[in-house]
């Protein structure tokens, strides 16, 4: 996804170094500006940098809700029928609502790392954060469907999506080494990522049922419950299926 | 110093009004008034302890050099956990109700506060270790005492919100603002003989 290893950027400088003389104006269309997130993450990180427009960075989040809408159809297919739409609706708020509990220890966690943050910059970045996990939620989407489809066990369905959101965040982390090279901003980016993911998954939990609801149950379930709780109560004897 | 002292007192409150939320609303007021009042006391008792270790280690340091450090230290730690304080409502509000059945949630919560504030604890260790260096101007022996000043502050730190509690609040025991035994036992106690044992089933 970089045109360059992080570890060979040592300041903001030679981040500079590392891209053409000009950097072209920000896409105006939603699918252009996630393509070239994908091809030069830099790109969007330096115009925030250089005081650019927030509006791409929010073009970016706004293409990761729609990727989110549709891995969450995507997933959904598990059980079929209502639960698409209904996982289609739960998978971007579980993600934006994390953003959203999050972006103030990403401010404070970053400033005391060293990076010098506004907080347009840090809406900025945790945008196009969410653009980056939106599409590559999307480029995994048809394998999750095939599966979400295919399988009747709820526990490998399960693992399969928390898996695809590991690899989401992976290369969601990969593309903060480029916002901070510099090692202290950088091992902050890779603790706050961490938090983010434990976030997501309690966030997950709240809004539970995503994959399947059995008949008659409400559509979010009322009782309180830890992610870790839920995730283990998943060997609970499977649903029926269809 | 004063603006740092606001910070570290705001922060700690809001934070503090978070960590008491899951007991009752009455504990979220205590623990708002009482985790500040932690810091306080924390940096008012090793305030002097820290300017005699860095004497005795070799480092010429004013007791006012040390007294802004500490609040320094103890002001980033209070900023972080603000930060922090979003994410922990959100666990705070999916745990079990607090009832006699409810220990796990209880534990768990107070493993995950217990974390946080000593994440946020290093974290605001680690934010003077840079004038520390510029003081000493010595690597190996600012290392020495930035050390040390994190063992200070986490067994005083410790030892005051042990002797402040309930924070997050037990479930065996009625909400108060402090507990008659407040000076018996001590928060790693706790945590290896109840905490720890309870949520790994020792006993």
């Amino acid at each position: 996804m970089d045109e360059r290893s992080p570890d060979a950027l040592v300041n903001k400088e030679d981040i500079g170094s590392a891209l053409p003389v000009s950097i072209p104006s920000a896409p105006s269309g939603i699918g252009p500006a996630l393509a070239e997130l994908l091809k030069h993450p830099l790109w969007a990180i330096t115009r925030l940098e250089s005081g650019g427009p927030i509006l791409p960075s929010l073009r970016l989040l706004t293409g990761g809700a729609v990727c989110f809408v549709a891995y969450g159809a995507a997933a959904g297919f598990f059980q079929g029928g209502a639960q698409v739409g209904l996982a289609a609706m739960k998978a971007p708020l579980i993600v934006l609502a994390s953003l959203l509990l999050c972006a103030p220890s990403f401010f404070v966690f970053g400033s005391l790392a060293g990076a010098d943050l506004s907080g347009r910059q840090v809406a900025g970045l945790l945008s196009a954060f969410g653009g980056m996990l939106g599409v590559l939620l999307l480029g995994l989407l048809p394998i999750a469907w095939l599966f979400s489809f295919s399988t009747s066990s709820l526990i490998f369905a399960t693992w399969l999506h928390v898996l695809a959101w590991a690899i989401a965040l992976w290369f969601g982390w990969r593309f903060f080494t480029l916002a901070f090279p510099r090692a202290p901003a950088r091992n902050v980016a890779f603790l706050w990522t961490v938090l983010f993911t434990v976030v997501s998954f309690q966030m997950a939990t709240i809004l539970r049922p995503v994959l399947y609801r059995a008949p008659g149950t409400p559509v979010v379930e009322t009782g309180k419950l830890f992610f870790l709780e839920h995730l283990g109560s998943l060997k609970s004897p499977e649903p029926p299926k269809k | 110093m004063g603006q740092l002292l606001v910070v570290m007192t705001c922060g700690a409150a809001f934070y503090g009004a978070v960590l008491g939320f899951w007991r009752a609303p009455i504990q979220a007021l205590y623990a708002a008034m009482k985790l500040p009042l932690v810091m306080v006391v924390t940096s008012c008792l090793t305030m002097v302890f820290n300017w005699m270790l860095a004497t005795l280690m070799g480092t010429r340091m004013t007791l006012g050099q040390v007294t802004a450090l500490t609040f320094l230290a103890l002001a980033t730690a209070s900023l972080v956990l603000a930060s922090l304080a979003p994410v922990a409502l959100i666990f705070t509000l999916s745990a079990p109700e607090p009832s006699t059945d409810a220990r796990t949630a209880h534990n768990l919560l107070y493993l995950f506060h217990t974390l946080f504030i000593a994440g946020a604890g290093l974290a605001g260790t680690a934010r003077v270790k840079g004038p520390l260096d510029r003081i000493c101007r010595d690597p190996a022996r600012s290392r020495k005492i930035h050390y040390a000043w994190i063992l200070t502050f986490a067994f005083v730190g410790g030892e005051v919100a042990w002797a402040l509690r309930p924070f997050v609040g037990s479930v065996f025991f009625p909400v108060v603002f402090l507990r008659g035994d407040a000076f018996h036992g001590n928060m790693y106690e706790f945590i290896f003989s109840d905490i720890l044992p309870h949520l790994l089933r020792w006993n």
